[in-house]
């Protein structure tokens, strides 16, 4: 594929068309923000952390799912995107009822962690504090609606790479709700494998193992990509 | 001396984890008290709140009584500091928030297991009365500055009180201190 330029944040970088604002970024190790994105996975814009302004265009743009094009000038932290990714934060944690302390992924939640990356001291918003379900009907593992921040990394890599698609999602606005099967307890799924993929992918405490208590998760979202890259392995042979 | 300033912490609805986390600056207690007086604590024998240069609050607005403090609270600090998750974002003390209150209150009193039947919610005119929600400090009043995490760090809490007390602002951002949970 033909060589191109872009300009991110006044750098020069040859790249190729076939890639995404955010891969550019990543390979050169420019910082951004992302929640939804998931390595390997299929990319939907759904958490509007990774927005960057691009020259010409008044809205801002997700980087996961916008192509790079030749001679695109892209800045991707400036104050305005700054404003907006604290902004976006905030809401994440009003909208739900996430108690950083009680939360089996506390210190190593990836909610917190962009918390603390985006500067969030306090939330400027009201909580909402939705009435949410805990499912604790699988035998291994939990899904806490509470912690849940609608990423859909489960619902993609349930789909995409187990295949068995037991997560969907149900609702829109604020009463949107990740859903297994056809919005029936996870215990009774005829079509979750039990893999606990959808564990690994989860960014914040919302789907943990029951074996945890709290504080304790150990969640690696890189072995999702390490899956697809040995299936390719495979089917090489 | 002048200039000293005044001091004073509060305990609202929380756990008191976030003074203990203060008493956990040990003898670094006396470099602040070098620089200022606590004049209105837990750990201080003081009735009436004074007028303060700085309130620390712990825990959320509860109730009645916590609603009428915070706003006193207010009225005689020059700097209000919501201290800890529970007054930053109501933290564990709001999870009530999603039951009704009456709800919550039969939970404890009336339905528990350990009342082998009976047992009624409190409701004698001298206790405090609880709000339909648990909410931050900063919904009822203004506040100037957060320290959040529960509870916060010692070395936290040094760093914010040294910084006010020797008129800079502390930014826990740059300084490595955000901490949530």
């Amino acid at each position: 594929m033909n060589t191109i330029h872009v300009n991110i944040n006044n750098i020069e970088i040859p790249t190729t068309a076939d890639k995404t604002i955010l891969d550019v970024c990543r390979e050169h190790k420019i910082d951004i923000p992302t929640m939804c994105h998931l390595k390997g996975l299929s990319d939907v814009g759904a958490c509007r952390l990774c927005i960057v302004e691009i020259e010409g265009m008044n809205k801002l743009q997700s980087a996961c799912t916008t192509k790079v094009a030749d001679h695109m000038i892209i800045q991707t932290n400036t104050d305005r995107i700054k404003k907006y990714r604290r902004i976006t934060t905030e809401l994440f944690f009003a909208e739900r009822n996430h108690v950083c302390s009680v939360c089996v992924a506390n210190g190593k939640c990836e909610l917190q962690n962009l918390g603390y990356q985006v500067e969030m001291d306090h939330v400027r918003y009201p909580f909402l504090f939705p009435q949410c379900e805990v499912d604790t009907s699988h035998p291994w593992y939990v899904m806490d609606h509470n912690r849940c921040i609608m990423c859909t990394r489960c619902v993609r890599v349930c789909q995409e790479v187990e295949g068995a698609h037991n997560w969907d999602v149900m609702n829109r606005g604020h009463a949107v709700r990740i859903i297994s099967d056809f919005n029936t307890p996870w215990g009774e799924s005829t079509t979750c494998t039990s893999c606990g993929k959808c564990l690994h992918a989860c960014p914040t405490g919302a789907i943990w193992p029951k074996a945890i208590v709290q504080g304790q998760l150990e969640k690696k979202p890189e072995i999702i990509e390490e899956l697809i890259e040995k299936r390719k392995m495979h089917d090489g042979f | 001396m002048k200039n000293r300033k005044k001091i004073a912490t509060v305990w609202l609805g929380g756990c008191s984890g976030c003074h203990m986390s203060f008493l956990d600056i040990d003898e670094r207690i006396l470099d602040i008290i070098q620089l200022a007086d606590i004049v209105k604590s837990p750990i201080v024998d003081q009735k009436e709140f004074p007028y303060v240069d700085l309130a620390l609050v712990e825990g959320s607005v509860t109730c009645d009584e916590h609603l009428a403090e915070i706003k006193n609270i207010r009225a005689k600090s020059k700097m209000l500091i919501a201290f800890g998750d529970c007054a930053v974002m109501t933290n564990v003390t709001g999870m009530r928030n999603y039951f009704p209150l009456n709800e919550v209150l039969d939970t404890s009193y009336v339905n528990a297991i350990s009342n082998d039947e009976g047992g009624e919610s409190p409701s004698h005119p001298c206790l405090m009365k609880l709000n339909d929600k648990a909410v931050p400090l900063q919904e009822v009043v203004t506040v100037d500055f957060v320290i959040p995490g529960c509870p916060p760090d010692a070395d936290t809490i040094f760093y914010v009180l040294q910084e006010f007390l020797n008129d800079r602002t502390p930014n826990l951002s740059t300084a490595h201190k955000l901490k949530y949970g």
